[in-house]
């Protein structure tokens, strides 16, 4: 049975796979799923975390607070794929664009 | 026999998630980012599985399965691209991104393996649905709470954000 190890790295390798993505694609769409990728990642850690550290019974009020805190995070990512899509149509309808380098109405 | 069975299903899908999650960065059609998109988020489902953490699986794959990949390819159909751009930054950017990764995933990689972790004496395996529950009740009612108001205003913002006029 693969151990703690196993599963952090492989949490490793979705979040830093994920940062690669968010760093360099120019699609903005791409780029919301590669945080839903680093966010994955932080999840396969909390609850691998969660399985293997787990306090005793009576020392914790709940025996999964680590999967509570990935709920959490789903329920947040959630709201985030949702305001960030509307971000990408509403900035579409003005400049007819998706790549990040075009949307530069900022630079100084 | 479980142990040879676990071992293989945690190899099997670490790859496909790890597979998936490279397909997410590598694809050059955002469409087909979306589809990678789906593979690694269900094998990660399976990882759950794995840890025992059936709720969560479930949820993985209704939430972010069912929900997000769909809000996704909605917004790649909403946004149509005339000219198919390079979808990737100057080569510059590029290696300083992979160096960034590859820095952070040796750092994460030395913490992990030198890490003095407290382990249980054995791995906690049951039911979660019960104890996940009554959490979302009691100990945790505020965050619940906070999470709703959260998810009301993202739903609100969004409608506001994406509306014709």
């Amino acid at each position: 049975m693969p151990g703690l190890n196993q599963f952090l790295i492989l949490g490793a390798v979705l979040f830093c796979v994920g940062i690669y993505g968010a760093l360099t694609k120019r699609n903005v769409i791409v780029l919301l799923m590669c945080l839903e990728l680093m966010l994955n990642g932080i999840n396969v850690t909390l609850v691998g975390f969660n399985r293997f550290l787990a306090p005793p019974v009576g020392v914790s009020s709940s025996p999964f607070a680590g999967q509570m805190f990935a709920l959490f995070i789903i329920a947040v990512a959630a709201a985030e794929a949702a305001l960030g899509l509307a971000i990408v149509i509403a900035v579409y309808r003005v400049r007819h664009t998706v790549q990040v380098d075009e949307i530069d109405l900022l630079r100084g | 026999m479980t142990d040879v069975i676990a071992t293989i299903a945690f190899w099997v899908f670490a790859i496909s998630a790890v597979v998936g999650a490279l397909g997410v960065v590598a694809a050059r059609r955002v469409f087909h980012n979306a589809l990678f998109l789906v593979v690694a988020l269900g094998s990660t489902a399976a990882i759950y599985v794995l840890l025992s953490a059936d709720f969560l699986a479930a949820v993985q794959i209704l939430v972010y399965v069912g929900a997000i990949v769909i809000l996704m390819l909605f917004a790649i159909m909403l946004t149509p691209q005339a000219v198919e751009l390079p979808s990737f930054a100057p080569g510059g950017q590029q290696f300083a991104g992979s160096l960034v990764a590859l820095a952070l995933f040796g750092l994460m990689v030395g913490a992990i393996v030198t890490g003095p972790w407290a382990l249980a004496a054995r791995p906690l395996d049951q039911p979660t649905s019960y104890d996940l529950g009554r959490g979302l009740l009691t100990t945790f009612v505020f965050p619940f709470e906070l999470a709703s108001l959260v998810l009301l205003v993202g739903m609100i913002g969004a409608i506001l954000l994406a509306r014709e006029d």
